[in-house]
């Protein structure tokens, strides 16, 4: 067949063969899916996500209901009662111990404490059903669910991964794409005020703000605690530079290209070249980015918490949680280590996925496997 | 070159100007103080250590003030703890935390290289399977999550090391090594990741070859040729290395109890010690341009490529 008689519409590669036609997406989702640790990725990412927030409709025990009876359990699969009665009856046998043979009579007290609590769980047992419930992950010092606070600390923290990750691309993606398109002062205004953010050491002056509001935990706007409002802010506040610059970047690479010219030769405006045009072409990179940016932010925000800046009591995140079950780790471990866990899992799935798609998403690496 | 270098210079003054300025508003106008407490202060109280402290004046005075003040260096007394200048807590902590800092990042320059070396003559072999996916690990869990965990079976359960405190305290010297390894874990695995790619592009390039053909040693080939240009992105890394291990270390300080400026900066952030957070905020700001700028300096070194005009 000679060369030049292509056939219509059809895609013919350099050798005349007949190729399936493929979009950027359809490729890219082909090649994410060749990625094993990239699809468990998206799964666990997923799964997180569903159960995160679909938390209400699903059968957890409530996170702010406290059973003091059940204070620091540990995760087993038996029902809370008799999870309780052996814990106390070790620290009772413990008690007893120690009164007897170094006569810390000061300890009576306590022994007595126990004494009742065991009676105490042993009347209600066969009565009350909460002493029914499983605890698989522990309880935490006020006889919380673990499970329960683990999830509801992730809603806080995605939340704030979203936000900050929603909050970047909407301002990142308008303003780097107006400075390159458009470029001359307004172009060099938005680049200046880029730099200086940029010098300035960021962390910092979020724990200055968030350590200015951490007394505000008792106001709320709209149901939304002021200091949960001001950390959405101070995060909100730099995590669109580096996306405007990548925007800013790539319209610059486009805009000159035949195919904006086409547009422009049309009567296309600029609203119409930029949004039409130049983004559609630059979504690949701005997904991947955001992936990668996403776990950044749920970093900030429980380092933040973490050193008690972020969210505080009676709200939980996983900073909250990992800090507090860093204060009763020497006898209570899981109380550290669930709420660790949990986020490592996490940050390690949305890793991975973001690594898939930076792969899967480069042109570069189109139509070869 | 020394024209870049002095325009870097002079082009610190102004960022120092905006942090410096933009904190103490930022501070200043932000709701409580350090007097508010609790326990109410009878009103005539007040106004007078307000006065003392120079705060009954409008803001923008006081401004003019302390940047006068910190143009000569003093950066004005506590205002929670008394008979403590800001120079002289900042004085004590300052060594202790740049003394962490550099630790960490030696080590983590240390064997982040070394395993990325070892990783890449092994490639795809268990000793790079095993390398990388504590690097994997390295980078995706928190500071916050490694220093526990670490004190949890190295200084709780198996006993071996000391939970806290740091080298003036009775257990001495061993307090260092919890703090080093949880600040420096993230960056040893990023620097192995990186170095460990490096390596395997340089390795695969044409100079190689050629090194290889003229018949040079493999030892001198990896540690003359290959090391050489493979390093530079380790120098790239070198920056945000130490930024990441600056603010790592105000988290690390706090779970280790080292006495830095880390520990101190959260502390008067919540008592809301307006001259110490400044003071911190000031201090850090120099590390982290100067550290930048060295940074710079030394790519232009390495790199024939990179001239700055």
């Amino acid at each position: 067949m000679p060369v030049l008689n292509k056939k219509g519409d059809d895609a013919v590669n350099e050798f005349n063969q007949y190729v399936k036609p493929v979009s950027l997406w359809a490729d890219a989702w082909k090649r994410l899916r060749k990625n094993r640790m990239a699809v468990i990725g998206m799964w666990v990412v997923g799964v997180y996500l569903f159960i995160t927030f679909g938390a209400g409709l699903l059968p957890f025990y409530s996170y702010t209901e406290q059973e003091l009876l059940h204070a620091n359990l540990p995760p087993s699969f038996k029902p809370a009662g008799s999870v309780a009665i052996v814990k106390l009856e070790n620290r009772r046998v413990e008690l007893a111990n120690a009164i007897a043979t170094n006569s810390r009579d000061d300890l009576k007290r306590d022994l007595e404490r126990v004494n009742n609590e065991i009676d105490q769980i042993k009347f209600e047992i066969s009565r009350d059903p909460i002493h029914n419930r499983v605890h698989i992950l522990g309880t935490d010092s006020l006889g919380r669910d673990m499970l329960a606070r683990t999830i509801y600390g992730g809603q806080i923290s995605l939340l704030i991964g979203i936000v900050g990750t929603l909050t970047a691309g909407l301002i990142g993606i308008v303003l780097g794409a107006l400075g390159g398109y458009l470029g001359g002062w307004l172009d060099n205004i938005i680049s200046r005020f880029v730099d200086i953010m940029y010098s300035l050491p960021y962390m910092l002056v979020v724990i200055i703000i968030m350590a200015m509001f951490s007394d505000a935990s008792n106001t709320t706007v709209v149901g939304i605690p002021l200091n949960i409002l001001v950390l959405f802010f101070a995060i909100a506040l730099v995590s669109w530079l580096t996306m405007s610059r990548i925007v800013r970047g790539q319209v610059i690479s486009l805009k000159n290209s035949e195919f904006v010219e086409a547009a422009r030769s049309m009567g296309a405006g600029s609203g119409r070249i930029i949004f039409k045009h130049l983004l559609p072409n630059t979504v690949g990179i701005i997904i991947v980015y955001s992936t990668l940016q996403f776990p950044s932010f749920i970093m900030s925000e429980s380092f933040l918490s973490f050193l008690g800046l972020g969210v505080s009591a009676p709200y939980a995140s996983w900073g909250t949680l990992v800090s507090e079950g860093v204060q009763g780790m020497q006898l209570y471990p899981w109380l550290l280590i669930v709420p660790a866990t949990a986020m490592t899992l996490f940050l390690f799935a949305i890793n991975f996925l973001g690594d898939g798609l930076r792969d899967a998403l480069d042109p570069q690496s189109k139509n070869r496997n | 070159m020394s024209k870049f270098i002095v325009r870097r210079l002079l082009s610190i003054i102004p960022t120092l100007f905006v942090i410096v300025t933009l904190s103490f508003f930022l501070i200043r106008l932000a709701p409580g103080g350090p007097f508010s407490r609790e326990k109410k202060i009878p009103q005539e109280v007040l106004q007078n250590i307000l006065k003392k402290y120079n705060m009954d004046q409008p803001l923008i005075n006081q401004y003019f003030k302390y940047m006068g003040d910190i143009l000569r260096f003093d950066l004005g007394p506590s205002y929670t703890k008394k008979d403590h200048t800001v120079n002289e807590l900042i004085g004590t902590a300052f060594p202790v935390s740049l003394h962490l800092g550099a630790m960490a990042l030696g080590v983590a320059l240390f064997l982040g290289i070394s395993v990325g070396i070892i990783s890449a003559l092994n490639q795809n072999k268990w000793p790079d399977y095993a390398a990388m996916s504590v690097a994997v690990l390295g980078i995706s869990i928190p500071l916050f999550v490694i220093g526990p965990l670490l004190m949890l079976v190295f200084a709780l359960k198996l006993k071996w090391l000391p939970t806290s405190g740091w080298i003036g305290s009775r257990a001495g010297w061993a307090t260092v090594i919890l703090p080093t390894m949880t600040l420096m874990f993230p960056y040893f695995a990023y620097i192995a990741r990186l170095s460990r790619g490096s390596i395997i592009e340089v390795a695969r390039s044409d100079y190689i070859r050629t090194a290889r053909a003229k018949g040079l040693k493999e030892s001198v080939v990896i540690w003359k040729h290959i090391l050489k240009g493979a390093l530079l992105p380790v120098v790239t890394y070198l920056g945000p290395a130490f930024s990441g291990i600056v603010i790592g270390s105000v988290v690390v300080e706090q779970i280790f109890v080292v006495p830095g400026i880390g520990r101190i900066f959260v502390q008067s952030a919540l008592n809301r010690d307006y001259t110490v957070i400044m003071g911190d905020v000031i201090v850090y700001s120099i590390i982290l341009i100067s550290a930048n700028f060295l940074v710079d300096v030394l790519y232009s070194l390495l790199d024939p490529r990179i001239s700055y005009k």
